[in-house]
């Protein structure tokens, strides 16, 4: 397998090789942009040169004599300042007359074949290859008195001395270039280290797959999950949250709004001061949405001690209830059976009695009477409420309660055959389920088993639910408080969520009866225990009970 | 016609000596005929496709299954058939499903051939209405469906009252007919229990003798008061 190279690396080289490009890029065009600068600079001094020997007094008359000494005696001082390759003198037939460089050519014609404009009387800035080379020259005509060309001056620089300059002036370049890929070098290395150190040492693939595993992670828990930052505002939130909340709005939606606007929370969420310490939080009970949930909150720290957020997850409520329910029953199940066969057994050893005695008459009250008890609960039940919902519940209510050992009563006089239209058949399910536990609940802490007394009646113009225990009581000082969250009467240490659960029966059943415009009317049972009354009008024009969590008759 | 005023019953019970004892009793007492006896979910399918009974008496524990199950099955409802649930007194909680699934009538084993009767007859009532009533206005079928209501000896709302305690609630309320009657000054006259008290005050209102008046209390708190209705 190749080995890929690190992410580290790839940037640095990329760095590298990018500004090696541009570096390259810009030497080039800076040399040619200077190597044409040098051409053009050349070429105009050779041109003056050549224009001020052409002009010198004294030369007209040498060259029209031929004078090839006095020419070279003339030049000569001249060719020694002059920084040109070489200075020629030629005559009029393109021969030389001087030549500073290859004194061997003299009475040579002249190499290179650009005469023709300089004998017409014009000054000349040309390439060409030379007697001693390709050169870069400016030719000038020596003029007589009469303006009429007698010979030419050239003054030439070689090309190869240009290269020399030039390769001067690149090695500079080059080594202020040396320089700065240096520096590029540790820049590059330096910032794609931080890079990476920022990514916390991960390869760019690996921050991508992390990515999308947080999502499919997020998206595959079973719990609620949203992350708020230290603004409040939600920065995460998975499908089960949504789902759970019943929030209809996608995730991108949700992101940057602050919380309070998405989830309507307790209104002590935030001011408690409980969930933005330093602590975590776990298994705690609240009201999300209408919704009974159990959250575990966890501080985000980016460095220890400063928190920038809050992880909240949660599960529904009813969800753990019915595990923790179901769980008890299969142990309860077991002894159950035991039990049961037991009482079989002397169930058919009694009517075996019965019966070998010719006792039939009592066999066979001894046998109804086994059924009789659950039938007329049945019975009474089916016949007086019409909500077959409701008949299930208390019903369901009625044998859980006999498990416990405690008598659910319903009132002679129940009767219920139609629910205001203010309150929904669930919330009534919710409102009565609940006020039974609470009594029942009540009652079992008293380690007596008087019964609790259900009364339903719609007989008038509201509907009313008593409840009736003989229980713990509420005291005197509970009793405005008692429909708030998390009050409890309940001994904490008695269930298995260590006492988190209580105090929300009656905060859901006051919502509930609030909503639907009743009240609650909560007052002592005589000896003991407490009667809780519910009253929600048929009308629906009766006004929002606003004081519901005070309406006491005591 | 013979035929036309016999039912088809179906009997689901996986005892065998308990479903013929039904199917006997059945068959002595009342206009309907027991077409089979399924001992299991299939064998009840089975039969019910094939016979498409009027009344199937339904057992819960069988062995391959429970009947409630089948109750809550559309296809049992497409057949248009009453359900009578038969379920263990231990196993009240599945009757609070059968009841949630529409079944005509639910009863507690050891089966008591008195409840048996009377929910046979019931049912007898029930489709012999309906054939002859071909149009049926809401409320006629509300009270054919609740046929238990109205099977109960008297009307709901003296359940409970007794005639003694009811006349020392109404005289107060004709002794003071111009005091308005809190529920606990109610109970301290008359020395009943709060419960039963406010199911007196309830029969009270119903029957108009007694109006609710509201007293918003000094602290605002609105109490229920009775007080005694002007005659008209």
């Amino acid at each position: 397998m190749r080995r890929r190279l690190s992410f580290q690396v790839k940037l640095f080289l990329s760095l590298v090789g990018f500004s090696c490009l541009l570096l390259t890029l810009l030497g080039s065009i800076l040399y040619h942009v200077i190597d044409r600068q040098i051409h053009h600079d050349l070429g105009q001094r050779a041109r003056v040169q050549a224009s001020q020997i052409a002009l010198m007094p004294g030369l007209a008359e040498k060259v029209a004599a031929r004078d090839i000494f006095g020419i070279a005696a003339m030049i000569q001082p001249l060719r020694n300042q002059s920084d040109a390759s070489y200075i020629v003198i030629g005559d009029v037939h393109e021969n030389h007359l001087y030549h500073s460089a290859s004194p061997e050519r003299l009475h040579l014609p002249m190499i290179g074949g650009d005469n023709a404009e300089v004998l017409q009387g014009k000054t000349i800035i040309s390439m060409r290859q030379g007697g001693i080379g390709v050169s870069l020259r400016s030719k000038a005509p020596v003029l007589d008195g009469n303006n009429k060309v007698i010979g030419i001056v050239s003054v030439g620089y070689l090309t190869s001395y240009i290269a020399n300059i030039n390769t001067r002036q690149l090695g500079q370049a080059a080594l202020y270039g040396l320089l700065l890929l240096c520096l590029l070098f540790i820049f590059s290395w330096m910032f794609s280290r931080n890079v990476k150190k920022q990514m916390f040492w991960l390869e760019p693939k690996e921050i991508a797959m992390l990515v999308r595993q947080q999502k499919a992670l997020l998206d595959a828990l079973y719990e609620g999950v949203f992350a708020i930052n230290a603004e409040q505002q939600i920065v995460l939130i998975n499908h089960t949250a949504r789902e759970l909340l019943d929030i209809r709005h996608p995730e991108n939606k949700l992101l940057g709004r602050p919380l309070a606007e998405v989830i309507r929370l307790p209104s002590a969420f935030f001011s408690e001061n409980d969930f933005t310490s330093t602590r975590s939080h776990h298994d705690r009970i609240m009201v999300l949405n209408q919704r009974q949930v159990i959250v575990n909150c966890v501080p985000i720290a980016l460095a220890p001690g400063d928190e920038s957020g809050w992880v909240f997850s949660f599960r529904d409520k009813n969800e753990i209830n019915t595990l923790s329910s179901q769980l008890s029953q299969v142990t309860r199940y077991a002894d159950n059976l035991r039990i049961m066969r037991h009482e079989q057994l002397n169930w058919t050893a009694t009517l075996a009695g019965l019966l070998q005695m010719k006792r039939y008459e009592e066999a066979m009250h001894y046998i109804q009477s086994q059924s009789a008890d659950a039938q007329s609960v049945l019975d009474f039940v089916s016949a007086h409420i019409t909500s077959p919902a409701l008949c299930g519940l208390l019903l369901g209510k009625y044998v859980s309660a006999r498990e416990k050992g405690i008598e659910l009563k319903l009132d002679p006089a129940c009767q219920l055959t139609h629910i205001p239209p203010a309150i929904s058949e669930t919330a009534l399910m919710s409102v009565i389920g609940n006020l039974l536990d609470n009594a029942v609940d009540a009652t079992l802490q008293t380690h007596q088993s008087s019964p609790v007394e259900l009364y339903i009646s719609d007989r008038n113009q509201e509907l009313l639910i008593e409840v009736a225990d003989q229980g713990c009581g509420v005291e005197d000082a509970m009793k405005p408080h008692i429909f708030e969250q998390g009050v409890t009467t309940k001994l904490s240490d008695n269930h298995e969520l260590a006492g988190s659960d209580h105090g929300l029966g009656l905060y859901l059943v006051a919502g509930y009866v609030h909503q639907a415009g009743g009240s609650i009317e909560i007052s002592d049972n005589q000896s003991q225990g407490t009667i809780l009354s519910v009253f929600i009008p048929f009308s629906s024009d009766a006004s929002g009970g606003e004081h519901y969590e005070s309406q006491l008759a005591l | 016609m013979n035929h036309n005023s016999l039912f088809n019953v179906l009997i689901v019970e996986d005892e065998p000596e308990l479903a013929a004892l039904h199917r006997d009793f059945i068959e002595q007492n009342f206009q309907l005929r027991v077409v089979g006896i399924a001992g299991t979910i299939e064998q009840a399918r089975t039969l019910l496709n094939l016979h498409q009974p009027h009344l199937v008496l339904l057992d819960n524990y069988l062995p391959d299954g429970q009947g409630v199950e089948l109750i809550a099955s559309p296809w049992l409802k497409s057949l248009d058939c009453s359900v009578i649930f038969i379920t263990a007194a231990s196993d009240m909680q599945t009757c609070s499903q059968a009841m949630r699934n529409g079944a005509f009538d639910y009863i507690i084993k050891p089966v008591s051939f008195h409840r048996l009767r009377s929910s046979l007859e019931r049912f007898m009532h029930l489709v012999k209405t309906l054939r002859h009533v071909k149009v049926v206005d809401q409320s006629a079928l509300d009270r054919l469906y609740n046929l238990p209501t109205i099977n109960t000896p008297s009307s709901p709302s003296t359940k409970g009252i007794e005639p003694t305690t009811l006349g020392k609630v109404q005289r107060i309320f004709t002794d003071g007919a111009d005091i308005s009657w809190s529920v606990e000054q109610v109970v301290e006259k008359v020395g009943i229990s709060k419960t039963t008290c406010r199911r007196y005050l309830e029969y009270c209102v119903e029957m108009g003798f007694i109006s609710i008046e509201m007293q918003y209390g000094n602290i605002g708190h609105p109490r229920r008061l009775y007080r005694k209705k002007a005659a008209v």
